[in-house]
């Protein structure tokens, strides 16, 4: 696998993506949906087209309600449920709950962002960084303007991918 | 009871990292594609239409395995195999474009009716298979249908782009190949009550009806077609006994009563004096055939998902 020193475009790692515009352009998110969620409607604001690589979903819920525990899940599956109408997009969104034990993070603009024209959800797993963009296993090459690198993403660290993806999965 | 199994599912999840192919790699424009004749290309159409929707049918099996694998590694293996189904449909839908067998707004054409209740089926239902019923199925179609058509179009055909092509995806599906049946090993080495419980639920009517209204009548019309190019049908029956030449291999895999089922299915498809053709699957090929395509409403989202484009700007 090339690491993220491939690509030449921009590389805007963690936090780095915060406070710009991004007006033009072409942006590619990498992150699990936890960290995705915080990115993508911001950027989706002035991007002219957002590909969201999302690596693994997790539960959202869209306000700070105090919860007891057995209902937190229940109602993340409920918001989901009303705010996206596609059963693919939804099924691409919904977390394994073998695997994923993480409580439901709180924010409402998500599912709306990844809806809005210019947006797209992909969830097939990079293989590769090329200078232009990134590769996916789907066979495609994406070439994109700009490439956001969520702190938790199996590619923030690329000297141990294998361990990172193993704790995320 | 229960024993033990042992594989190094995450020595393969490596590999499956490593040997990953794109579009890009290949110069879709290199010389060849002139030796795909008129009377060829007429021939083979709709031969690579079946094609490119079978692959498409495998991806969505594999998105339903991922909801269903026993363990975090086995999962990521399918999601990497969803992805590559799907590259090879998109693959095979690149190599029409370039023999010229898509229309004027580059879609994917239509399926026929067999796979649009496959696709349909599979997506209502496909997510709620218990696992061994799952990977049982998966490798019986993957040996049946990508197996046999694959060789077929290889004997055909001599452009080098489709053999560098399915040199890849010939290698992509023995991977494919091996994981499935090491999970089935793995899920015939669990305990005997958890492989009965799951037995017992599959025996619903929707999974039992599935499989005569769509499974059944799929495998022979795939035949009906690949006798209509003048091709030999032994080669489709030579890639079904395979599921069974493998199967039998595994130490744990004939404790699963699902194989068994498939297994006396396939025997039944190969051989053709077998009632199984004359009372059940040729009259289903044939009844299915009178179903409209509106009964089965809107085509599902992942099918859009299909591209010839290499790259996506």
């Amino acid at each position: 696998m090339t690491g993220t020193e491939e690509y030449a475009g921009l590389l805007l790692r963690a936090d780095e993506w915060r406070g710009r515009a991004f007006t033009g352009m072409s942006v590619a998110v990498l992150a699990p949906g936890r960290e995705a969620a915080v990115i993508v409607p911001e950027v989706a604001r002035t991007a002219r087209e957002v590909k969201v690589f999302q690596e693994e979903p997790d539960w959202l819920v869209p306000w700070p309600v105090p919860l007891p525990g057995p209902l937190r899940r229940p109602a993340a599956r409920l918001h989901l449920r009303l705010a996206v109408k596609d059963p693919w997009i939804r099924r691409r969104l919904t977390p394994d709950g073998r695997f994923n034990t993480r409580r439901p993070r709180v924010d409402g603009r998500y599912y709306a962002a990844l809806q809005q024209d210019g947006c797209t959800l992909i969830s097939w797993p990079i293989y590769a960084f090329v200078p232009e963009g990134v590769r996916s296993a789907e066979g495609i090459e994406h070439h994109v303007d700009c490439v956001i690198l969520g702190a938790a993403s199996v590619h923030a660290a690329p000297s141990i991918p294998a361990q990172r993806e193993e704790s995320c999965a | 009871m229960s024993t033990t199994f042992d594989y190094d599912f995450d020595a393969m999840l490596q590999t499956i990292k490593d040997k990953q192919w794109s579009l890009a790699d290949i110069d879709w424009d290199a010389p060849g594609a002139e030796t795909m004749t008129d009377e060829l290309r007429a021939k083979m159409q709709p031969f690579m239409a079946d094609l490119v929707w079978i692959e498409h049918v495998g991806a969505r099996g594999f998105a339903s395995l991922a909801k269903k694998a026993p363990t975090p590694t086995i999962k990521r293996i399918y999601e990497y195999f969803h992805a590559e189904e799907q590259k090879h449909a998109n693959a095979e839908l690149a190599l029409m474009k370039r023999w010229g067998m898509l229309g004027e707004d580059g879609k994917a054409p239509e399926p026929n009716i067999n796979v649009k209740l496959a696709i349909k089926v599979l997506d209502d239902y496909g997510d709620t298979l218990p696992l061994t019923g799952l990977a049982t199925l998966i490798p019986l179609l993957e040996c049946a249908l990508d197996g046999a058509l694959v060789k077929f179009l290889l004997d055909e055909v001599s452009d080098p782009v489709c053999h560098e092509v399915f040199r890849h995806i010939n290698s992509d599906e023995a991977r494919h190949i091996t994981v499935d049946f090491k999970v089935l090993e793995l899920i015939g080495a669990g305990p005997l009550h958890k492989l009965l419980i799951e037995s017992i639920a599959l025996l619903q009517p929707q999974v039992v009806l599935g499989l005569i209204v769509v499974f059944t009548p799929l495998i022979n019309k795939m035949r009906d077609n690949i006798v209509a190019m003048g091709l030999p049908e032994q080669k489709l029956y030579n890639a079904v006994k395979r599921f069974t030449t493998i199967g039998s291999r595994g130490d744990y895999t004939s404790r699963i009563p699902a194989y068994h089922v498939l297994r006396a299915q396939a025997a039944m498809v190969i051989d053709r004096t077998s009632p199984y053709h004359r009372l059940l699957a040729d009259p289903m090929v044939r009844l299915t055939s009178f179903i409209p395509a509106k009964v089965l409403g809107k085509p599902q989202a992942w099918v859009e998902e299909l591209t010839h484009e290499p790259i996506a700007s």
